[in-house]
This record gives C-alpha cells, structure tokens and sequence, in this order.
C-alpha cells in the first residue's frame, strides 16, 4: 500500500519534532559548556549562544584549583565505589533467600517490604530516627540509610527465580552450601542484572543530594551535589575573590556554568558507553511474576 | 505484569496446616536451611530500622514531641497537632500548591511519555532512532541539582532565553523570581527530565503487540493513525493503568528535589509544597509534632487515593491488587 499524502505529512512532522526535540535534551547542556569557555563580559552580555566567545579558559583553571570542590568529588567517588558495592552486596544476599522456596517465611516478608512502598514514612521521624542512630554528619549517612533499594532488589530477585533449581541441586551434592550456591553459581551466572543494579545505585549515590541536605552539616563531608547547590546559591564563595575588586576572566555566571558541568560530566562521559543495561534493567522488574 | 507481582507477593500461607504441624515444621526448616535465614537477617533489619521505625516514629503527630525527652518522655496530646495544622493558614497555602501542582503534573506530565512512545515507535529509520532515544534518556540521570541549575542559568536575565527574547525585541523576564512562571516550569522541567525514561516501559508494552493484528488492520484498509488507535493503544492500555494507580498513589509526593532546587523565597506563595514546607519547619526550626502531622497527612491522601482509584481501575480494567 502506498503511503497516504496525511501519513507523508505526519512523518515529516515527526522527523522535525524529534529533531527538535532531541536538540533541548543536548542543547541545555552544550550552552553551559559555551559559557563556562567564555570571557565575563561575553556571558554577561547575551551574546554566548552555542559556541565561547571571547574563549578562555580562566573559569575552568579556577574551578579545578577548587579545594572545596575536589573534597566534595572525593566524597561522591567514596560513597558512589563503597555505596555501590555495599548495596549490591546487600541486595543480593536479601535477593536470594527471598528467591528460595525453601525459606518459608518469604512470602511474610516480601508482603512488608511491598507494604513499605506504598506507605512511606514521612520525613521528620525518619530523621530523627537517622538522627537518634548517631549517623548525623558521618559520611556512612550517605550510604546506610539507602542501602537497599526495594526496586533494584525486586530487580535481582526476579532475575534469580528465573535460574533453573536443578543447577543447585547438582552443587549440593558436591557438598555446597546456601553462600556456595549464591556466590559460586547464582552470581556468575546473574553478571547481567548485576551490572544493570550496579549502574542503577551508582547513578543514585553521584546524585545523592536529599540525604546530605537533611543529615550533614559538616561541609568537609559534603558530597558533590551538596556543593554544587551551595555554589548555585552563593557563587561569590567559589570565586573565593572579591570579584569587584579587580580583573578577572571568570564571574558568577561562567562559574555557576562551569561547575554544573564539572558534577555532570562524568555521567554524560559513561553514559554512551553503559545506556544499554541502563534500558534492560528498568525492564527487569515489572516482566515477570 | 506488576499487578500478578504485587499480587502474589501479598499472597497468604496455605492455613489448612495446623499451628502445631505447622511450629514443628518451621524449626525443621530453620534447621535445615539456617544459611537462607542469616542471609536474609541483614535485609529485614534494614527495613526494620529504615522503613519500619520511623513508621511507628509518626506516633509523635500526637505527641508534643520534645527531642530531649523522647518519644517515652513527650506528652500526648492527642489530635491537638491536626487541630493546630487545620487551622493554620499556612497549610491550606502548602496544601494547595501541593495539589494544584500535582495536578498539571499529572495531567501534563503523565500523558507526555504515552504520547513519545507512540511518536517514538512511528520512527521508521532504526538509528534515527535509537540516537533521539539515547538523547531524550540523558535528563534522567542529571540530578535535580544539576536540573534546578540549569533551568535558573537558562532562564536568568542573561540566560539564553531571554536572549532569544532580546532579538524579537522583548524585554527580558525574569522567570524564576516571578510567580506566574513557577508552576509551568515545574512541569516542564519535569516533563524534560523524566519524559523520555519514561517512554521505556510504554515501548516494551508495544513491541509486544502481536504483528499479525496490523497485517490484519492493513488488509482491512486501516491506515497508520487508525492502527495506533485501534491496535497499539488498546495494547498499552493495562501498562497504563498501573502506572497511572502508581502515580496517584504518590500523587502528593511531588519529590522534594525538584521544588526544593527551583524555589525561591519570591515563589513560596505559589511553589512551597508540603515537603519543603516540612523540611523547613521540621528539620531547620524544630517543630517535629506537627510537620509530622502534616506528614501523616500526606500519606493518608495519597493511600485513600490510590484506594478509591484501585476500585475505580477494577470495574473496568485490572487494578493493583
């Protein structure tokens, strides 16, 4: 069948809107990339559009002689590497026993994880429960109370409920026990959900804002977002000069640009490369039962 | 899909086993398998401590909780902290924002991602569009901050926008200080966010659509619009149901993220929603008693709604439970 003039017409259309489309989800990003490359006066004057003008690099060579910042991306690189593993490791050893019909208290407790989804407590006694815990201002606060994320869990136990029993049953003549199953067969063979689960929790603590507002007040242990939205709010103290005495190549504006990127590079810079288990994972956990 | 999960998980023990049988065979069991159970302990702990404490902890909404004295220690005052919130001006303003604010978001924000996946799927070139969906993912792994930063730098007086503004010779606005602005770009910040993430559940609902039903359709001379209304949508219909009883379940979670980035003490008369409103008298000033009340509140509207629209969804379709 040939294609209607109307079907014609709407796939022009089409093509046009997600070109133009696309082109805000980049467009944001690339614009803060010519500011922050562009001299003061240039960005403060409306003519930065997508390309520097008047180029320097003085904004940049500020920012990353930045103490404060490089802390702050020490600790968003500590709680992202150890978070990471700790939350994936804890998952999994929830995941599994929760994928076992030989624990016959599954049932029970999958219904009280599922309960708190739906009722979620509200955020002043789950501070003052954090808060009664003594995590207040360490940076373990970041990482504990986020452990486990009942999704990501969810994700790896239905992964697992689809490995066949018979490969375990083999193991366990051989002499394998419960932890000899999960980490000599099952993990192997879940490398897949794992890397998905892993990506998903990384991608959470680089981001990880709400828990550092609520629970550190200690700048030194301030993670990367936390920072950032301090230097958002009063720019002056990233210039860490009086910026009206004197002649520099860089203002507020160059360095509000300059530092969103430098807390959102390195995900555009791994995202190409790991977008893929990103999509296979969200599906994960609603296919199957 | 997510409606058997939910389902089965909430599924009872057989009862017919007798308690006695039934004691006997758990230790067995526990004896048997202990490995399964220590490793499971870590988990349920977590959930006890993180999830389910501070459950119990909203006890305090009828308490004058003093931080000193404990939840032991702080006298009860029954409903006196709901009394107090209901008849403070203040809240009716947060309620009412939180509301109104869900709302658009709901009626814009929802639709959104439905309406890309079907444009998403009309796309006939494979890397073509591939390329729009990495693009339009992107947003999803930026944090509210880096979001909430962007949209001030885009939207300030020398932001980009108001540039374009300049060369059809408008005056600059500034959009984030002013209060008509601030629901609109909640919602499309929103929009630009979480709209191409959220196409990915949509599409796999549609690449499960049988093919034999549009080579039926086509020989039956239904033309693409007609195909996507007849065949396709009907096919994501249940995806849509269930997340559209998630979404009124958290229909006044607005996420504290978003808003907390995007607001201004000049917009707290249109944009101070529950959350930032309990974050800054609860955490900041010290009122746990009441902020929790108002807390409480929240999660009661948010079930009682996603109560009413569960039934409402089982008349017609299937609901979550």
């Amino acid at each position: 069948m040939k294609p209607s003039y109307g079907e014609k017409a709407f796939q022009a259309f089409n093509y046009a809107f997600m070109l133009a489309a696309s082109a805000t989800m980049l467009f944001p990003l690339l614009q803060m990339l010519a500011v922050s490359f562009s001299s003061p006066e240039a960005a403060d004057s409306k003519k930065v559009f997508l390309l520097p003008v008047e180029f320097t690099m003085g904004t940049w060579d500020h920012v990353i002689r930045s103490q404060a910042l490089w802390g702050s991306f020490g600790v968003t690189i500590f709680i992202t590497v150890v978070g990471t593993f700790l939350s994936v490791l804890f998952s999994l050893l929830m995941a599994y026993p929760l994928s076992r019909k030989e624990l016959l208290i599954r049932k029970p407790i999958m219904f009280g994880i599922v309960v708190t989804m739906i009722f979620n407590a509200p955020m002043i006694p789950y501070f003052l429960t954090v808060r009664e815990l003594g995590l207040m201002n360490t940076i373990w606060v970041l990482i504990i109370p986020s452990l486990i994320g009942t999704f990501n869990m969810i994700v790896i136990r239905t992964f697992l409920m689809g490995i066949p029993p018979e490969l375990d049953d083999s193991a366990r003549i051989d002499g394998c026990n419960d932890f000899g199953i999960l980490f000599r067969i099952y993990l192997p063979l879940s490398k897949p959900v794992i890397a998905t689960v892993s990506l998903f929790y990384a991608v959470g603590y680089w981001n990880t804002f709400t828990q550092a507002v609520l629970f550190v007040h200690d700048q030194t242990k301030w993670p990367l977002q936390m920072r950032l939205r301090a230097y958002l709010q009063s720019p002056e103290e990233l210039a860490s000069v009086n910026l009206f005495l004197g002649d520099y190549d860089f203002n507020t504006t160059t360095l509000k640009a300059a530092t969103i990127l430098f807390a959102t590079i390195p995900i555009v810079l791994v995202y190409p490369f790991l977008q893929k288990y990103f999509v296979k994972g969200s599906l994960l956990g609603s296919l199957k039962g | 899909m997510m409606t058997v999960r939910l389902r089965r998980i909430s599924g009872r023990e057989d009862k017919r086993i007798g308690t006695r049988k039934r004691k006997g065979r758990y230790l067995e069991n526990v004896r048997k398998h202990w490995m399964l159970y220590v490793m499971v302990l870590p988990g349920i702990l977590y959930y006890i401590v993180f999830k389910y404490v501070p459950l119990t902890g909203s006890v305090i909404a009828l308490q004058d909780f003093k931080i000193l004295k404990g939840i032991g220690g702080s006298p009860w005052v029954g409903l006196d902290n709901f009394r107090y919130i209901f008849s403070y001006h203040d809240f009716y303003l947060v309620l009412r924002n939180t509301a109104v604010i869900a709302f658009y978001k709901l009626i814009f924000g929802f639709p959104a991602p439905i309406v890309l996946a079907l444009l998403f799927n009309e796309i006939r070139l494979m890397a073509a569009k591939r390329l729009a969906q990495s693009l339009f993912y992107l947003p999803h792994f930026l944090s509210w901050v880096v979001v909430g930063g962007i949209v001030f730098e885009l939207l300030s007086n020398q932001g980009i926008v108001n540039v374009i503004r300049g060369w059809f010779g408008y005056e600059p606005v500034l959009f984030m200080q002013t209060e008509r602005y601030f629901r609109t770009i909640v919602v499309l910040s929103g929009i630009w966010k979480g709209v191409g993430w959220g196409t990915i559940i949509y599409l796999a609902a549609i690449a499960g659509v049988n093919p034999n039903l549009y080579e039926a359709a086509v020989v039956d001379g239904a033309n693409r619009f007609k195909q996507t209304i007849h065949i396709t949508l009907p096919t994501m219909l249940p995806t849509i149901v269930v997340l559209f009883l998630l979404d009124i379940g958290n229909f006044l979670e607005l996420g504290f993220d978003q808003i907390f980035n995007l607001l201004t003490p000049m917009t707290y008369s249109v944009g101070d929603i529950i959350e930032t409103y309990v974050y800054r008298a609860g955490v900041l000033q010290g009122q746990y008693s009441v902020t929790t009340a108002i807390g409480l509140f929240q999660s009661v509207i948010g079930f009682a709604l996603l109560w009413a629209f569960n039934r409402l969804a089982r008349k017609t379709e299937q609901g979550l439970w």
